[in-house]
């Protein structure tokens, strides 16, 4: 397991030319995807190996650390 | 609701999934393809150099819809501009060039063009094709057959086929539904950018341009591209620079041996893509599953070309799956699909693999000079009208 910290992808839609090769290069499961063919911007990733960042051609994608709220389950195993 | 019900349903209407309709519809079969598009091939992820050779093996008409420019030859360039030319109109002059009687090598195609004239083949040969609509999952059913789940227009529509058929890119969920180990390393997938120009001059070559000085781990190319344009762009591996390729095309165009050459150049479209150099995927089948294409990553892992491994590709799992279907006690578990990957294998795959291994061998070199030298020798070697390889 990583030990990052989950992160939220945002994309400078402004550079990004659609070219998918974050989505090509992301480990995670399927359906980690945007409507516009990047990888998913609504929803926090796991993984943050930031791959995706590294293979943009135009450098247009970052990240902020995802806030995580606790789920029922974890408030409910306290 | 209605029922839907195929032999196969092909997810990707691109090169690869196209050819696998055109000879199963051909051969009888009933074939589904969908493709999420509204335009296929759109936006373009590819330079669209493909061979003349790639397009008779799979009886592909030469067609002016999507051709743009004839190619004659190549031209190879160390990262001082030193090269090395393989001009067919002068090696083989009786056979290649313009002239009645001759016949170029291969062409750059309009992947738009393209992509759209693979489909209109199969539908003419009996496929059925649905753009706007996504596929979003597989299950395997009782009766030996799956189940697909697509969204069209956003409708919901579940569509049984015997074999499913992942022809759906580089960005392959097709493959990750079934479990396959489709995860490719950053070390051999190259970031590529490419800018069509006007007024950039060429002659008819491939030209290829090496060098960890314009593209660390990969390598920049100028195609000709049709009404006088040409394609100027180039591909890099995120571990073996800091910058992007954005950055290492704009310092191609302005400080490379070819600068003066591109000083009044006009950037009229931008096209980018991610290109695996990377190994075939291990296991290209599943219960009632084929990969093919991008997805089954049949990519040339030196040349970074995977339109001609696409159509070849596609026809080896067509021919398998129409004499697979013969039998009609066949059924489509990962064992009976098996043989689509051996006939892949002997035919191509065998020989990828050791591309592959001859692409490593360049790149493990750590010292920047050495490993210059041997990526111009082996492209200089690859593209030699002796190279074994040739056909590839």
């Amino acid at each position: 397991m990583s030990k990052k910290k989950p992160v939220i992808f945002d994309i400078g839609w402004n550079a990004c030319i659609n070219c998918g090769a974050c989505v090509a290069i992301c480990p995670q499961e399927a359906g980690f995807i945007s409507p516009f063919d990047t990888i998913a911007v609504d929803r926090p990733c796991d993984i943050a190996c930031l791959l995706c960042e590294d293979i943009c051609p135009v450098r247009t994608i970052t990240h902020r650390e995802a806030v995580m709220v606790p789920t029922a389950a974890a408030l409910l195993a306290l | 609701m209605t029922k839907f019900e195929y032999d196969l349903l092909i997810v990707g209407s691109g090169p690869a999934g196209a050819t696998v309709a055109r000879y199963a519809a051909n051969a009888g079969l009933s074939v589904l393809i969908v493709d999420k598009k509204q335009e296929l091939g759109s936006p373009i992820q590819c330079s669209g150099a493909v061979s003349r050779h790639a397009l008779e093996e799979v009886e592909l008409p030469l067609d002016e819809e999507y051709i743009l420019e004839p190619i004659y030859g190549f031209a190879i360039y160390n990262q001082v501009g030193e090269s090395t030319k393989i001009d067919y109109r002068k090696i083989k002059g009786d056979e290649y060039g313009s002239g009645p009687g001759k016949k170029p090598l291969g062409y750059v195609v309009d992947r738009r063009r393209f992509d759209r004239y693979c489909m209109t083949q199969a539908e003419r040969a009996g496929a059925e094709t649905w753009l706007k609509t996504e596929a979003s999952g597989y299950a395997t059913l009782p009766d030996g057959r799956c189940a697909v789940s697509v969204k069209r227009y956003n409708e919901d529509i579940e569509i049984t086929c015997k074999v499913l058929v992942g022809a759906d890119g580089l960005m392959s969920q097709v493959g990750k539904w079934a479990g396959l180990q489709t995860h490719i390393r950053i070390t051999e997938l190259a970031g590529c950018l490419q800018f069509i120009v006007d007024n950039v001059e060429t002659e008819g070559l491939l030209e290829i341009i090496t060098g960890h000085e314009w593209a660390p781990g990969g390598y920049a190319w100028v195609f000709p591209k049709g009404h006088g344009y040409a394609e100027i762009g180039l591909g890099v591996i995120p571990t073996m620079t800091k910058q992007p390729a954005q950055w290492h095309l704009d310092k191609f165009i302005k400080q490379s041996f070819f600068k003066e050459r591109f000083a009044n150049c006009r950037i009229l479209e931008v096209q980018g893509g991610g290109v695996p150099l990377a190994a075939p995927l291990r296991t290209q089948y599943a219960d009632n599953l084929v990969l093919v294409g991008d997805a089954a990553r049949h990519v040339n892992p030196i040349t970074g070309g995977g339109i001609h491994t696409a159509l070849n590709g596609g026809k080896i799992a067509a021919n398998f799956l129409i004499e697979h279907f013969q039998n009609p006690a066949a059924t489509f578990t990962a064992k009976d699909l098996k043989g689509y990957q051996d006939a892949w294998l002997a035919e191509l795959g065998d020989k990828m693999w050791s591309l592959y291994h001859k692409k490593t061998a360049v790149f493990h070199h750590e010292d920047i000079p050495t490993r210059d030298a041997y990526l111009y020798e082996t492209m200089s070697d690859y593209f030699d009208p002796h190279s074994e390889y040739k056909k590839i």
